[in-house]
């Protein structure tokens, strides 16, 4: 059993009649990286504040390390909430320094993270004269500068150009292989899937789902299908392991039935004498699984 | 405690406008305190063109013991640029969203608010410290005799002095939290003496005299104007109150105590 290093019971926030977060249980556990999805105005930011105390919860509880939480704890957490946010008139180095004087962190960490980050040449320039991803990297270091055992990250590549979100990427990766816990807040499906171990949905303040992200995409197969073939469409609808066929950008794309396989589809095209130049098994992408949970939601919602 | 201090000097001492504020602060007090005999002699000299004598050395403006009050009370006009210099600090908190950074870093919203006051206390104690030496030196060279058992007659009004620059930098910090923008809490702070005058105006209208009007002084920014009464007058041969009341220390200090804590209770409720 690994251990659990938060745990939310029944955690409210109101803002006067808006419900931002609804009665959320959850628990993250030592070494996963939890990944928190949802549409904007789902209640994440505002989660995540109440878990670093700035918002104060309307009611409810959670605990850090199984203890109440204080401003300790706290120091133990390296977070970035939202926006990168730091002392304008301050080098960058400066607000490190600033940083780890209230964490009381070793102020000796501070050229490392600048490096791990990429900023150690531009370190004794204003922070405002900084691009938004080396703001975004700068956060990133001042989260890291105590050494924590978790990390929050909220929306941590809002905003960036590719090679930014690439960037931002890798440094999370990096972290994740030190063993730390890690607290991703996103609307990018696919950053979540790429970098997470585990996730949850929120929608409207409520937990609509949370598991393994390995589990995404079990159940149900997809194949992708092309040949030089004019009736392909009538061959795969005769192919019994085909339960829907759908055609996108010259691709069929086959949702098979339980039981049945890549290599059954094959080897029926095989018999019927075609050879196909294309031929995948895709798994269900965490968009995909994320938009589902979602229409769920809705419809139970309706009823 | 002193590191608290320390986190919030380290804010202040890479940011160029606290520099350009306090030393403008610091500058103009010191120039004025010392240089009143300069301008006695000025406007003697300007006197004696008309035709009127000015015998300045009746005036013993920086002699011991009447020089304590007298610089001061001077020196309590210059608390306003002081209390600019605050507001700016805490307002750049909220408006740089950093005291949001500071919680989520490990600092507690007590602990905030005391880094802030302490910055207080530390101004305050520089602006008393820069007026004992003035004072002390400015006394020496211009009092002709001096007797030293009169020489600390009076020097309780350093700690009136203090509690006065404290407390309305308290209020300033206060509005700052409350407000949370630093134009229109400057605006507000330079207003408040009017405001409070207008308030006791209107209340006080027909009975500025009897029963009643002896509530005037717990009115805030008066309990801290009361602190050093103005001493100018004895010198046109006028009764003056030359000690620091201590129902006026008592009220300020409420005051002063009420300030920072309304301040406190302000944080500690919102989300930031």
């Amino acid at each position: 059993m690994m251990e659990t290093v938060l745990s939310i019971h029944k955690l409210t926030k109101n803002f006067g009649k808006l419900c931002a977060v609804n009665n959320l249980d959850l628990e993250v556990k030592r070494g996963q990286v939890f990944g928190m999805l949802g549409p904007n105005g789902s209640g994440k930011t505002t989660t995540l504040g109440m878990l670093m105390g700035v918002v104060n919860p309307t009611s409810g509880s959670f605990s850090w390390f199984g203890e109440q939480p204080t401003n300790l704890t706290r120091k133990k957490i390296g977070a970035v909430l939202e926006h990168p946010i730091f002392y304008p008139y301050l080098s960058g180095q400066k607000n490190l320094e600033l940083n780890a004087l209230i964490k009381g962190a070793n102020p000796n960490n501070i050229p490392k993270v600048l490096e791990l980050v990429e900023l150690a040449s531009r370190k004794d320039d204003k922070y405002k004269t900084y691009s938004l991803g080396m703001k975004q990297r700068l956060a990133i270091a001042s989260a890291l500068v105590s050494d924590p055992i978790i990390l929050i990250l909220d929306e941590p590549t809002n905003g960036l150009d590719p090679m930014g979100i690439a960037e931002i990427r890798e440094i999370i990766r990096k972290i994740a292989t030190d063993g730390k816990t890690i607290i991703l807040a996103s609307h990018l499906l696919d950053e979540v899937q790429k970098v997470c171990t585990h996730f949850a949905v929120l929608r409207r303040g409520e937990l609509m789902h949370c598991g393994p992200v390995d589990e995404v995409g079990k159940g149900e197969e997809i194949v992708e299908v092309q040949a030089y073939h004019d009736d392909l469409s009538i061959l795969l609808k005769e192919f019994i392991g085909s339960a829907s066929i759908k055609k996108e950008n010259g691709i069929f794309q086959v949702m098979m039935k339980d039981n049945f396989h890549s290599q059954d589809l094959n080897r029926f095209l095989f018999d019927k004498g075609i050879v196909v130049t294309h031929l995948a098994t895709k798994k269900k992408t965490l968009e995909k699984q994320f938009l589902e949970i979602l229409a769920d939601a809705s419809s139970t919602a309706l009823k | 405690m002193l590191h608290l201090l320390k986190i919030d000097l380290k804010k202040l001492t890479s940011y160029r406008t606290f520099w350009v504020i306090c030393g403008l602060y610091f500058l103009t007090l010191g120039f004025t305190t010392a240089s009143g005999m300069e301008i006695l002699k000025w406007i003697a000299s300007k006197g004696a063109e008309f035709g009127t004598s000015i015998n300045i050395n009746r005036i013993p403006l920086y002699h011991f013991p009447d020089i304590w009050q007298n610089l001061i009370w001077i020196s309590g006009l210059f608390k306003l640029i002081l209390s600019v210099m605050v507001v700016i600090s805490i307002t750049n908190e909220y408006q740089y969203r950093t005291v949001r950074q500071n919680i989520i870093d490990g600092m507690s919203r007590w602990e905030f608010i005391l880094s802030k006051i302490l910055t207080n206390v530390l101004l305050s104690l520089m602006s008393v410290g820069m007026i004992l030496l003035i004072s002390i030196i400015t006394g020496l060279i211009y009092t002709p005799e001096i007797e030293w058992t009169y020489f600390f007659t009076g020097m309780e009004f350093f700690l009136a002095y203090f509690l006065e620059v404290f407390a309305f930098l308290s209020y300033a910090l206060m509005l700052g939290i409350f407000i949370q923008r630093s134009g229109l809490t400057i605006v507000l702070l330079m207003l408040s003496h009017m405001i409070e005058a207008i308030i006791k105006l209107n209340l006080f209208r027909e009975s500025l005299n009897d029963s009643i009007g002896w509530m005037k002084q717990f009115f805030p920014l008066e309990s801290i104007t009361n602190l050093v009464p103005l001493p100018f007058a004895r010198y046109a041969f006028q009764e003056i109150q030359d000690h620091v009341s201590l129902i006026a220390v008592g009220i300020a200090v409420v005051w002063t105590f009420l300030f920072n804590y309304f301040a406190y209770q302000k944080l500690k409720r919102s989300d930031i």
